[in-house]
């Protein structure tokens, strides 16, 4: 993406290129615990996270934006989550669901978990609860939405950090 | 009715324009159909938010996000082939729409051949399958790939017999004369005989694009996407989305021209005939392809040595026969 | 049928003969056929169809999977070690997470044990009423397999079907215990806090919805044609295999062995309730599948009976404000949904159990996996993981 890294890009172009990742979210479900049931729950009939353009049927992660770790984080399964976000195209965002995913939750004197899996992979949006409720999901997903599209194409290529932008209040992520 | 003479390459140029629009708008179009009516058979509203009005835009935004996504090739795939093998997918897919009748003069190339020709390129995919699942040094694609070769041969047959009753039929191999030989479409009449050559269409298309219950070479829980599991970025929707996508509405306009008779009314009635064939035509191939739509969400998924079965044992012995009885129906009713 | 050994016999056993090319064929069918190479497929621990972080190691020829390692343990969470830290409040909650999918069938061995070593006696119609929410938690278990067996099979929508009856159960479960899924709701001693109005109505609304649903499931799976190719006669597990394995629940059900500990050694109050233990003889993917779901049916019988019978009274047995069990051991047995939950409690008289080991039925079937999905093919291999209904945190605790 030599192009968009070299020039500014004019605001119609960077506000499309979020426009399109902010509605074209596919999902890679990594269900590891309980709340994977939950996560099942927002993708079924009653919460339908696919109302709002996550597309969770992606089964490869060379095909996601967007990974879910849902669950518990055991060291044991610490490694192949770092691998499967190491095999995610950029650019790509990550979701925290849950305590134990957040900060190893009820099992914060474990031996055998990982106190918060931003330990090993940078993430985007936590979502507190144990395990959250799908419309939790949902708002977590939003939030995400809003990040997106408030970012700067160009300066996620090139690796600055971006500025956390001023998320608008929250609501439905509506219209276009 | 329009007084313009272009020149042969001139015209050429506006075929090819057209064409490789036509494709992937069908493609984005046929995605959001599929969206919609999972969701609607599915107690669930599908995309609701991209794009405003009942998420129309979600395939849209797939459509550009894939486009500048990072293309990662794996360090032990066979890089030349890896990236080669979309189009191989592609290309033939794309060629199918060459010889398709919209209307009587909407036509890119009327062959004299163009049953055969359809036939003869429908099944080139495959290769760029095999490509795709042997250089991407992934087990599952390699799987995968050798399922979907063996499946794609087992059923180009049934499609290809299912084809030379149409042609018997007509008394031709040219799609134009195909359906205007179709007073009633032919999966009406001659009775029984048509119809059953469009069921084996039906079963052998549904099969051709591995789409379920013939979803093994794909299958997402089973082998994670089969020969694409590698595939990321513009490479991932051209060799996946776009093909399956697009070999659908081919699929559909192909049995909507052999058996509901393409852009003719559907009865020979002359009242009817104010209704461009346009109309006629897009109705039909949208009847074909929720059809397939429908398939989907209804049926679990055969395993590889019974859909083998299924085709050699049951489909092709039907179709021989089904060719016999179209052959004394032409004879002697 | 061949005797069977420990896992590791048979395993031997399995190298040491010529591996039969095709199922159905048998070993000696095998000679004469040209070399193939045999490739190791790594399946999991994320994929798809192993419902969570379950790993395999699939020694494939082509198609025919020739041998099955199961690798587990990405789940452990040390849970054993972690209830000593806990006091029994706490350990309530936590024993909840084990098995996600049945929370309240965890809370209930522990609460049984702490009441047993306790000498508590529970009245009435807190038993009626943990009965009433174990089934109901049994429904919803048993519809979560019912999707994701749909789901492997790639017949994507019993899963939103199922999913919706799901949610109407649980609303009623969140009305009375305040959680989705970890309910926390069993106290030694009996039930944190009386039903909340409307409980009955509802409770038999939900699942009275499920009875007459129920049919319909049947049809969309289990009465087509393709579904029963699919299972029939594929990933047989023998009943004396199935005893020699120590497998228990609704999978030893399906291979012909009527085990239900409700049945056998009832506790709470399940010996008033006129129910079947189902079960089928063959032991294949389809019978443990009919188990399931025919189990949905009486599940939903038990909780009609007891609503029926619903005493009044109070929810609470007596019990001290600090709950310290005496010194002394006891092991307590429950039908949990997928299997026997045992838990052997050992207090020296602290607020914190001194040991308490779990056994917990995902782990014993799953050692029979091995043993079923030798000479199967690759695409069965995913029927027969859908088929042996395991949850992840209930084999690694």
């Amino acid at each position: 993406m030599a192009v968009i890294e070299k020039v500014k890009l004019p605001g119609p172009a960077s506000w499309l290129l979020n426009w399109s990742r902010k509605y074209s979210l596919w999902m890679m479900q990594f269900g590891l615990a309980c709340c994977g049931i939950e996560m099942g729950a927002a993708i079924a009939s009653k919460f339908d996270i696919i109302r709002f353009g996550v597309i969770p049927f992606p089964a490869s992660p060379r095909q996601a934006d967007l990974l879910v770790v849902a669950g518990t984080v055991t060291d044991k399964m610490a490694a192949p989550i770092k691998r499967v976000y190491d095999q995610m195209p950029e650019p790509k965002y990550v979701i925290s669901m849950g305590s134990c995913a957040n900060c190893g939750g009820p099992y914060w004197d474990s031996y055998a978990v990982t106190k918060g899996v931003d330990q090993i992979i940078p993430v985007d949006v936590y979502v507190p609860g144990c395990p959250p409720r799908p419309e939790a999901l949902l708002q977590g997903v939003i939030r995400l939405q809003q990040k997106i599209s408030g970012e700067n194409p160009s300066e996620k290529w090139l690796g600055h950090t971006t500025p956390i932008p001023v998320i608008p209040e929250p609501g439905l992520a509506g219209g276009v | 009715m329009f007084d313009i003479t272009l020149a042969t390459w001139q015209i050429l140029v506006i075929k090819i324009i057209v064409i490789l629009t036509v494709v992937p708008v069908g493609a984005l179009v046929g995605g959001y159909a599929e969206h919609k009516v999972m969701a609607h058979l599915q107690h669930r509203l599908g995309p609701m938010y991209p794009g405003g009005f009942h998420g129309w835009a979600t395939t849209l935004a797939d459509g550009i996000k894939f486009l500048y996504k990072e293309d990662i090739i794996p360090a032990a795939a066979d890089r030349k082939v890896f990236s080669l093998a979309p189009a191989a997918i592609m290309v033939p897919i794309i060629m199918t729409y060459l010889v398709i009748p919209i209307d009587r003069a909407l036509i890119v190339e009327d062959l004299d051949v163009g049953i055969f020709y359809l036939l003869a390129v429908g099944s080139l995919s495959t290769i760029g399958l095999l490509m795709a699942g042997w250089s991407s040094a992934n087990k599952y694609a390699l799987i995968g790939a050798l399922r979907s070769a063996a499946q794609l041969i087992a059923y180009e047959l049934p499609i290809v017999l299912a084809a030379v009753v149409v042609a018997m039929l007509a008394g031709s191999l040219s799609l134009i004369d195909i359906v205007e030989t179709q007073n009633w479409p032919f999966a009406i009449w001659p009775p029984g005989i048509g119809f059953i050559a469009f069921l084996l269409f039906t079963v052998g298309a549904v099969a051709e694009m591995t789409r379920v219950p013939f979803d093994m070479p794909v299958a997402e829980s089973e082998i994670i996407t089969g020969p694409f599991t590698e595939y990321s970025g513009m490479r991932y929707i051209f060799a996946h989305m776009f093909a399956e996508m697009g070999h659908m509405v081919a699929f559909g306009g192909i049995g909507a021209t052999l058996f509901l008779g393409g852009y003719q009314p559907i009865v020979p009635i002359p009242f009817l005939d104010f209704i461009p064939g346009v109309i006629w035509f897009s109705a039909k191939t949208m009847f074909m392809i929720f059809l397939f739509l429908w398939i989907r969400p209804t049926f679990p998924r055969v395993r590889e040595d019974q859909l083998q079965k299924f085709a050699w044992k049951f489909l092709i012995p039907v179709g021989l026969a089904l060719v016999l009885v179209t052959g004394a129906w032409v004879l002697y009713v | 049928m061949a005797k069977v050994g420990s896992p590791s016999e048979e395993r031997a056993g399995a190298r040491g003969r010529v591996p039969s090319r095709h199922p159905e064929e048998g070993a000696a069918g095998a000679e004469g056929r040209f070399k193939t190479e045999e490739m190791i497929l790594n399946v999991g621990p994320q994929h798809p169809a192993t419902h969570g972080v379950f790993r395999l190691l699939a020694t494939i020829d082509g198609e025919v999977l020739i041998d099955a390692d199961p690798v587990i343990g990405y789940m452990h969470r040390g849970y054993e070690k972690l209830v000593e830290q806990r006091d029994y409040r706490q350990i309530t909650n936590l024993v909840s997470r084990m098995d996600w999918l049945s929370g309240i069938n965890n809370e209930l061995p522990l609460a049984l044990a702490v009441e047993k070593l306790m000498e508590i006696e529970v009245p009435p119609r807190a038993q009626y009423l943990r009965v009433i929410l174990c089934e109901m938690n049994r429904i919803l278990n048993h519809l979560m397999f019912f999707a994701s067996f749909g789901a492997e099979l790639g017949a994507i929508t019993p899963t939103f079907y199922a999913f919706r009856e799901r949610e109407d159960i649980q609303r009623v479960m969140e009305a009375t215990t305040g959680g989705r899924m970890h309910f926390g709701f069993f106290r030694p001693g009996g039930i944190k806090e009386d039903v909340p109005e409307g409980f009955v109505e509802g409770a038999l609304a939900g699942v009275r919805q499920v009875i007459d649903r129920l049919p319909d499931y049947e049809n969309l799976l289990v009465g087509n044609e393709i579904f029963k190719q699919r299972t029939i006669d594929i990933g047989i597990l023998e009943e004396e295999a199935a005893y020699s394995y120590g497998v228990s629940g609704p999978i030893a059900r399906g291979s012909g062995i009527t085990m239900d500990v409700r049945k056998d050694e009832p506790y709470l109050v399940y010996d008033q309730f006129d129910f079947d233990v189902q079960s089928a003889p063959n032991g294949d993917c389809f019978d443990r599948f009919w188990v399931l779901i025919r189990e949905v049916g009486e599940s939903a019988r038990i909780v009609e009976q007891a609503i029926e019978g619903l005493p009044p009274g109070p929810i609470m047995g007596k019990v001290p404000r600090v709950i310290q069990a005496p010194e002394g051991e006891v092991y307590v047995r429950c039908e949990n949904p997928l299997g026997e939950l045992g838990m052997y409690l050992v207090s020296d008289g602290d607020r914190r159990p001194y040991r308490l080991k779990i056994r917990t039925p995902s782990y014993s079937n799953v050692s029979a996996l091995s043993y079923v999905l030798k000479n199967t093919y690759v695409s069965d291999m995913i029927a027969i993981l859908g088929s042996f209904f395991f949850v992840l945190g209930d084999i690694d605790r």
